[in-house]
């Protein structure tokens, strides 16, 4: 058999999309009433990275310092992504208008290109809409974050509790016991404060009650000084990130958004990368500016 | 005659070798005998005594009246000095036994007992007490000594507490993949979680 006809028949059995294996997502066949979803405002959004700090603090983020900041190794869950127009020419910024802020995170995709390709299962889908990272599990191929087209996915290249000066006394005493401190060699990603929603569910079952939004916030959420972030259940027709998805006309089903562009509907809501087909759960709200057209 | 009973030793000892690797082969989730260490408390509680049956000399105490926190809590909690001394400063006839003067020289000195955890799990488990004692206690209505014992065995008629149970993961699993029912008087079943997430923090 020759290279190119290796080649040629290659794409018979190459896995494209988990879309195209496991078929098009059944959203009638949700396996749980919570579908946890997050909508941020951007043209709220001051930069401030009070989200970010307050990441840190409670999901046990090792401060890894400039050096190795440098190399990459940064472990922020959550980064403030920085945009600026691009006039003068190459290399050349102008600041105008100042640089455009983008919080990133894991957008916890429902056809997430992370968990088709973890060679242990260490990621997987819980039924509550969450992409799950199972630390004990992970070996640290390091595919996912490989296959992560937000580049959400850090890895833990250094024993930071015991080796490096991740969190000097006292920082060491605020470490949160609802979660875990990881070890090296395991990826780990915004889990939408797993611990918080675990919580609340837990609550909300003991009353007998569906979830409310008032039983959750995400830490990012509560920092955050403008209110750009909303954190809620989708699937709950009266929580506030349900609102905003349907008055944007943003549906989680949809790769392409059929929007109804009638004068004076100034839909601002989007999900980033939506055309690569991972179903989402962050939806971003931004004005389109003249100077980006 | 020598070689005859070398023989038999060797024959003996491979025996009992290949006996011993077969039992190790495929070990049983639960052993009766899968017990924890014994470990030693500032104060030997006797949970008999407390928990226990009447017709074996207890006080039959509900498990919740001490480990307030099992119903509404993750975790169960260990009652403070107050609680004991709630009780036992009105119960005289126990006042000079040795472990109860030593629970007083702890409250006279104001000082909380180092008691030692029985039941550890490791820091990346999440297990919740609430979730359990509502389901088997408040839904099921089952007797609060099966419900506590599903884990902790029969405390009731232990003095201090000792691990009865694996308590490991696959443990764990081998009831949450069984089917139990809602509620006492329903006919509708459901398992436990079995998302890795549940439980792994």
């Amino acid at each position: 058999m020759s290279v190119s006809n290796l080649l040629e028949n290659w794409s018979k059995f190459r896995h494209t999309h988990p879309v195209d294996d496991k078929g098009h997502p059944d959203w009638e066949a949700y396996p749980s009433d919570i579908k946890w979803a997050m909508s941020i405002d951007l043209d709220a959004c001051t930069g401030c990275n009070a989200c970010s700090v307050a990441c840190y603090a409670e999901n046990n983020l090792p401060v890894v310092g400039k050096e190795k900041y440098s190399h990459g190794q940064a472990m922020h869950w959550m980064r403030i992504e920085r945009y600026w127009d691009e006039t003068a020419g190459v290399g050349e910024f102008s600041a105008d208008q100042g640089a455009r802020f983008l919080p990133m995170m894991c957008q916890q995709c429902e056809a997430a290109p992370c968990e088709t390709v973890c060679p242990v299962g260490a990621t997987n889908h819980t039924e509550d809409g969450l992409n799950s990272q199972i630390y004990n599990r992970c070996i640290g191929s390091r595919y996912c974050s490989a296959n992560c087209p937000y580049k959400v996915r850090y890895f833990n290249w250094y024993n930071y509790p015991e080796q490096e000066n991740a969190w000097p006394s006292p920082l060491n005493q605020q470490l949160n016991p609802d979660l875990t401190v990881r070890t090296k060699g395991v990826m780990e990603k915004c889990t939408f404060c797993k611990q918080r929603t675990y919580t609340a569910r837990n609550n909300a079952k003991t009353e007998g009650r569906p979830v409310q939004d008032s039983d959750v916030q995400t830490a990012c959420q509560e920092a955050c000084p403008v209110g750009a972030i909303t954190f809620g259940n989708l699937f709950n027709p009266e929580s506030q990130v349900a609102k905003q998805w349907q008055s944007q006309q943003v549906e989680l089903t949809k790769e392409v958004q059929d929007k109804d562009e009638k004068e004076g509907n100034r839909l601002r809501g989007y999900r980033i990368l939506e055309e690569l087909r991972p179903y989402p759960s962050v939806m971003y709200l931004e004005r389109v500016r003249e100077s980006a057209v | 005659m020598q070689h005859i009973l070398r023989l038999f030793i060797l024959l003996v000892g491979l025996f009992a070798g290949t006996g011993s690797y077969a039992a190790d082969a495929a070990p049983k989730l639960t052993t009766p005998d899968d017990l924890g260490p014994q470990i030693e408390q500032p104060i030997e509680f006797p949970h008999f005594r407390h928990a226990g049956d009447a017709k074996d000399g207890g006080m039959q105490i509900n498990c919740m009246y001490c480990h307030t926190y099992a119903r509404r809590s993750m975790v169960a909690g260990i009652p403070p000095v107050q609680k004991c001394i709630g009780c036992h400063q009105s119960i005289e006839s126990v006042r000079d036994k040795p472990r109860i003067q030593k629970l007083f020289e702890y409250w006279d000195a104001k000082k909380p007992i180092p008691w030692k955890k029985v039941h550890d799990l490791p820091d990346f488990v999440r297990f919740n007490h609430e979730r359990h004692i509502q389901r088997f206690y408040f839904q099921q209505d089952r007797p609060y000594q099966e419900v506590c014992g599903y884990c902790h065995g029969n405390v009731k008629a232990m003095t201090v507490a000792q691990r009865q149970k694996p308590l490991t993961m696959g443990w764990c699993a081998s009831c949450h993949q069984k089917d139990h029912p809602v509620s006492a008087n329903s006919t509708e079943t459901g398992h436990g979680p079995n998302d890795c997430f549940t439980c792994h923090k």
